[in-house]
C-alpha cells in the first residue's frame, strides 16, 4: 500500500469478513468439542485376557455349560476388580474344551442352549448346532470360538469381543 | 380503568405483545376449524408434558452404571410421588408416538405435504426422527435388562451399516464396549441435544405452517375462513387435554412405569424393543447371513427416501385421495406391514415356550432386585448387591465351588456326586439316619469316610457283646446335634425333638461322654490329634461350616488327617481360593438351605 487513502472498503468486503469471523470463533469452540465427543472411536481394540473360570472335572461331556468371565473391568473412570465381564459357553469332549461367546453375532443377544445341546439366540432366532456351526436365522456367521488351555485343572479361556453383525469375526 | 387494563397498557407500550397476540390468535383456518388439525397441537401438548415430567426425572436421576438403575429405583418406590411422574413420562413417550402416526397420516391424506409445503414436511421428518430418538435413549436410561439389552442390539444395528457403521458405534457407545460412557452419551443426547433440537425444528415447522396456512380438506368449503381463536384453539385445547388424561390415566392405572433387574452384562436375556419398533425388530428375523443388513439398513432407509421424496413424487393439483392413490399406497402397505409384523412378533413370542420361560425367569429376577433395592443400593451399584444377596449368591458360589462333589437342592448332579448329599444335613433326621447307618449312599458311603465310622444300633460284623444306643438315647443324641446349629430367629418345627429341652441335655452328656471316643467335643476328645472324626459342639453351624470351607484340617471341624494322602477326595480347602466374605455368605447359605424343610 502506498500513502494515498486506501479505498473505501466495500460492504462484500465487511460481509466476507463477517463471515469470516463468525466461522472463526464456530470453529474455536466447535473443533474441540466434536474432538471431544470423538474421542472414542480411536480407542484402542481390547486384548485378549485368559481367564480361569472352573475345573475340567465340573463340565460334562457333549453338555455346553454357561461360565461367567471374571476379571478386573476398567470402564471409563473405573477400575473394577474381580467382576463378570460376560459369559462363554463350554463345551467338553474328552479332556478338550471349546468355548464359544455367548454374544450372538447377528446382534449381539445372550444365546441360549437348547434341549438337544445347540444354540439358540432368545432374541432374532438365530440358531447354532452343538459346534457352534450356524443352522439357521440371520446371523452373518458361525458363534465365536475362543481358544482354551487347561491350567492346574482349571479351563481358561481367552476371552475377546468381536464386531458384531459382519460375516467376518473381526476383534473390536 | 381496571388495574389489569392498565398493567396490560404497560407492558404493551414496552413490549408491544398485544400485536402478537392478536396475529397468533387471528390466523385464518381456510374452510373452517376441524379436528383434523388439532394432532400437531396434541404433539406440542405432548412435548411440553414430557419436558415438565423430564426436568422433574432429572432431580432425582444420577447417570452412570452404579447410580442410574439405583436412582430410578428410588424415584419409582421410594420418592413421593415418583412414580406418577415417571409413568407420565413413560407414557407419554409412548402416547406420542401414536400422535405422531395420526399426525403423519392426516397431513398425507390432506396432501398437505404438496408445494409449497416440501419443507414443513421434511422439519416434519427431522422431527419425527427426533421423537424416535427420544423413545430409543430414554429406554437406555434406567439401565436396567430391557432398556441395556434393547439399546445394545440397536447399537449393533448402526455398527453393521457400511464403511461408517463402525464408528458410528464407537461414537455412539463411547468406545469399543458398552459402559459407563454410553450412558452419559445417551443421557446428553436425551436431555440436551435432543431436546434443543426439537425445539428448533418445532419452532421453524410452525412457523412455516403458519406462512402458508392450513391444507383445507377436498371437501372444504373454501370460502368460509374461521379464525383460530375460538374455534380451533378450543378444539386444540380439548385434544391435549384428552392426550394428558390418557397419560395421567395409564400412569394412574399402571402404577407408574415398569423397572427391570439390574442391566448385568453376562446374564442372558431375551431382549425385546418398546412396542412400536417391533415392526423393525421382526424384520430382522427375515434376512439372513449376507441380507441381514437389508432388514437392519436397507429398508428402514429405503422407507426414509420415499417419506423424504413424497412431496416430490405427487406434483397433483388436486388433494383428492383418489388421484393420488399411487403415491399414497407404499404409505397404507408401509402402515399395514408394520401393523402384520407387529402383531407376528407378538404372536410368535406369545407361542414360543422358550421364550416365555426366560421371561418369567427375568420377571422373577427384576421382583428380586426391586424388593432387595428397597432397603437402599450399597454405592458399588445393583449388581454388586445382587451378587451379595444370599438367595442369588449363594446358588452360584455352590455350583461354582461346591457342586463337583457334593449336591444340595436342584444343584450338582447326583450322578457325580462323591461327597455327602447336603439336603437335609444339620437336622435331627439327618443324625438319626448317620448314627444308624454312617455309610448310607447319602452320608458316607461314596467318600473316602467310608467304613470309618461305627453304626451305633447295628453290630459290626463278628461282633457278639454290643450293645445297641437305645431309642431314647439316639433321639437325644439327635436333640442335641441338631440344636447345635439353630440360630436365633429360626423356627423349631412344633414336634421337633429339641423342643424338649432335658433331652437335649441328656444329649449332650451323651455327645461329651461317649462319642468323644473318636470325636472331638468343645476340643477335646480321647484321641487328640490321633483321630479322624470331626468336632461335634456346634455341629453344622454357620460357623462350623465356615471353618470347614475355609480349611478342613484345622480341628474346628475335621482333624489334621482329613488332608493326608491316604484320604484323597476329602474336601479341600478354600481359605486361598474365596474371598473370606463369600465364604461367609456359601456358609450361611449352606446352612439355611440344608435345613429348610421341603
Amino acid at each position: 500500500m502506498s500513502s494515498e487513502s486506501p479505498p473505501p472498503v466495500g460492504r462484500r468486503t465487511i460481509t466476507l469478513a463477517v463471515i469470516a469471523g463468525s466461522c472463526a470463533i464456530g470453529a474455536a469452540t466447535a473443533i474441540p468439542a466434536a474432538a471431544f465427543v470423538a474421542a472414542p472411536v480411536s480407542g484402542k481394540a481390547g486384548k485378549g485376557v485368559w481367564v480361569k473360570t472352573l475345573k475340567l472335572e465340573q463340565l460334562t461331556d457333549g453338555q455346553p455349560k454357561r461360565v461367567a468371565i471374571v476379571d478386573d473391568r476398567r470402564d471409563a473412570w473405573t477400575i473394577e476388580k474381580n467382576v463378570e465381564l460376560g459369559s462363554v459357553w463350554l463345551v467338553k469332549k474328552g479332556n478338550e474344551v471349546v468355548a464359544y461367546s455367548a454374544v450372538c453375532p447377528h446382534l449381539g443377544c445372550s444365546v441360549n442352549v437348547t434341549a438337544d445341546g445347540a444354540f439358540a439366540c432368545p432374541c432374532h432366532t438365530s440358531a447354532f448346532d452343538a459346534k457352534g456351526k450356524r443352522t439357521a436365522g440371520p446371523s452373518p456367521r458361525d458363534l465365536d470360538a475362543l481358544a482354551t488351555r487347561i491350567e492346574d485343572g482349571m479351563v481358561a479361556v481367552e476371552f475377546k469381543r468381536f464386531r458384531i453383525g459382519v460375516p467376518e469375526k473381526v476383534e473390536t | 380503568m381496571s388495574l389489569l387494563s392498565r398493567l396490560g397498557d404497560f407492558l404493551d407500550e414496552r413490549t408491544g405483545y398485544r400485536k402478537l397476540v392478536e396475529h397468533a390468535l387471528d390466523e385464518p383456518i381456510k374452510g373452517g376449524a376441524r379436528w383434523a388439525y388439532v394432532f400437531g397441537s396434541a404433539l406440542l401438548g405432548a412435548f411440553l408434558t414430557q419436558l415438565v415430567t423430564g426436568i422433574a426425572l432429572m432431580t432425582s436421576y444420577a447417570p452412570s452404571d452404579k447410580t442410574a438403575w439405583a436412582s430410578v429405583h428410588y424415584i419409582t418406590f421410594k420418592q413421593a410421588g415418583g412414580w406418577l411422574v415417571r409413568g407420565m413420562h413413560h407414557f407419554g413417550a409412548q402416547m406420542m408416538v401414536i400422535v405422531l402416526v395420526f399426525h403423519m397420516a392426516q397431513v398425507a391424506l390432506f396432501g398437505a405435504y404438496k408445494r409449497p409445503r416440501e419443507v414443513t414436511w421434511w422439519i416434519g421428518l427431522g422431527l419425527l426422527s427426533i421423537v424416535l430418538a427420544f423413545a430409543l435413549t430414554g429406554y437406555l436410561l434406567p439401565w436396567d435388562q430391557k432398556g441395556y439389552w434393547a439399546t445394545r442390539v440397536a447399537t449393533n444395528i448402526a455398527g453393521t451399516v457400511p464403511l461408517v457403521g463402525d464408528a458410528t458405534q464407537r461414537l455412539m457407545q463411547g468406545g469399543p464396549e458398552y459402559g459407563s460412557l454410553t450412558l452419559t452419551r445417551f443421557y446428553a443426547l436425551h436431555v440436551g441435544v435432543l431436546p434443543l433440537s426439537l425445539l428448533g425444528l418445532a419452532a421453524a415447522h410452525v412457523a412455516l405452517f403458519r406462512k402458508h396456512g392450513v391444507t383445507p380438506s377436498v371437501k372444504a368449503d373454501v370460502s368460509k375462513v374461521d379464525a383460530f381463536f375460538p374455534k380451533q384453539l378450543w378444539k386444540d385445547v380439548v385434544a391435549v387435554m384428552i392426550f394428558v388424561g390418557v397419560v395421567f390415566a395409564l400412569a394412574w392405572k399402571e402404577h407408574g412405569a415398569p423397572l427391570d433387574a439390574p442391566a448385568d452384562p453376562s446374564s442372558d436375556y431375551p431382549a425385546r424393543p418398546e412396542w412400536y419398533f417391533l415392526a423393525l425388530f421382526q424384520l430382522l428375523k427375515y434376512f439372513h447371513g449376507p441380507l441381514e443388513i437389508v432388514g437392519t439398513v436397507v429398508l428402514p432407509g429405503v422407507l426414509g427416501l420415499y417419506l423424504f421424496a413424497l412431496p416430490l413424487l405427487d406434483k397433483k393439483e388436486s388433494n383428492a385421495v383418489r388421484g393420488r392413490a399411487l403415491v399414497l399406497i407404499p404409505l397404507a402397505l408401509i402402515g399395514i406391514g408394520a401393523v402384520a409384523l407387529t402383531a407376528q412378533a407378538k404372536t410368535q413370542d406369545a407361542n414360543d415356550a422358550a421364550f416365555q420361560k426366560e421371561r418369567a425367569k427375568a420377571d422373577m429376577r427384576s421382583g428380586l432386585a426391586i424388593s432387595i433395592a428397597m432397603d437402599g443400593v450399597p454405592p458399588e451399584g445393583p449388581l454388586a448387591m445382587m451378587r451379595s444377596f444370599p438367595t442369588i449368591r449363594g446358588p452360584e458360589l455352590f455350583e461354582k465351588h461346591c457342586a463337583a462333589c457334593h449336591t444340595l437342592g436342584s444343584i450338582g448332579t447326583e450322578k457325580d456326586r462323591t461327597a455327602p448329599k447336603l439336603d437335609g444335613w444339620g437336622t435331627e433326621k439327618w443324625v438319626l439316619d448317620m448314627i444308624h447307618d454312617p455309610d448310607g449312599a447319602e452320608r458316607f458311603g461314596r467318600t473316602s469316610y467310608k467304613g470309618e465310622m461305627p453304626s451305633v444300633d447295628v453290630a459290626p460284623a463278628g461282633k457278639t457283646d454290643f450293645k445297641p444306643m437305645s431309642e431314647d438315647d439316639k433321639k437325644a443324641v439327635a436333640a442335641f446335634l441338631a440344636s447345635q446349629s439353630d440360630e436365633p430367629g429360626d423356627k423349631i418345627p412344633d414336634g421337633a425333638l429339641r423342643k424338649d429341652a432335658a433331652r437335649v441335655a441328656s444329649g449332650k452328656t451323651i455327645v461329651s461322654t461317649r462319642c468323644t471316643s473318636c470325636h472331638l467335643f468343645e476340643g477335646k476328645g480321647d484321641d487328640i490329634d490321633q483321630g479322624l472324626a470331626p468336632e461335634l459342639s456346634g455341629w453344622a453351624s454357620t460357623k462350623w461350616v465356615r471353618a470347614q470351607i475355609d480349611n478342613p484340617s484345622s480341628k474346628a471341624t475335621y482333624r489334621e488327617k482329613a488332608l493326608d494322602k491316604d484320604r484323597e477326595g476329602h474336601m479341600p480347602r478354600f481359605d486361598a481360593e474365596m474371598k473370606p466374605e463369600d465364604r461367609d455368605l456359601l456358609a450361611r447359605w449352606v446352612r439355611a438351605t440344608a435345613r429348610a424343610p421341603k
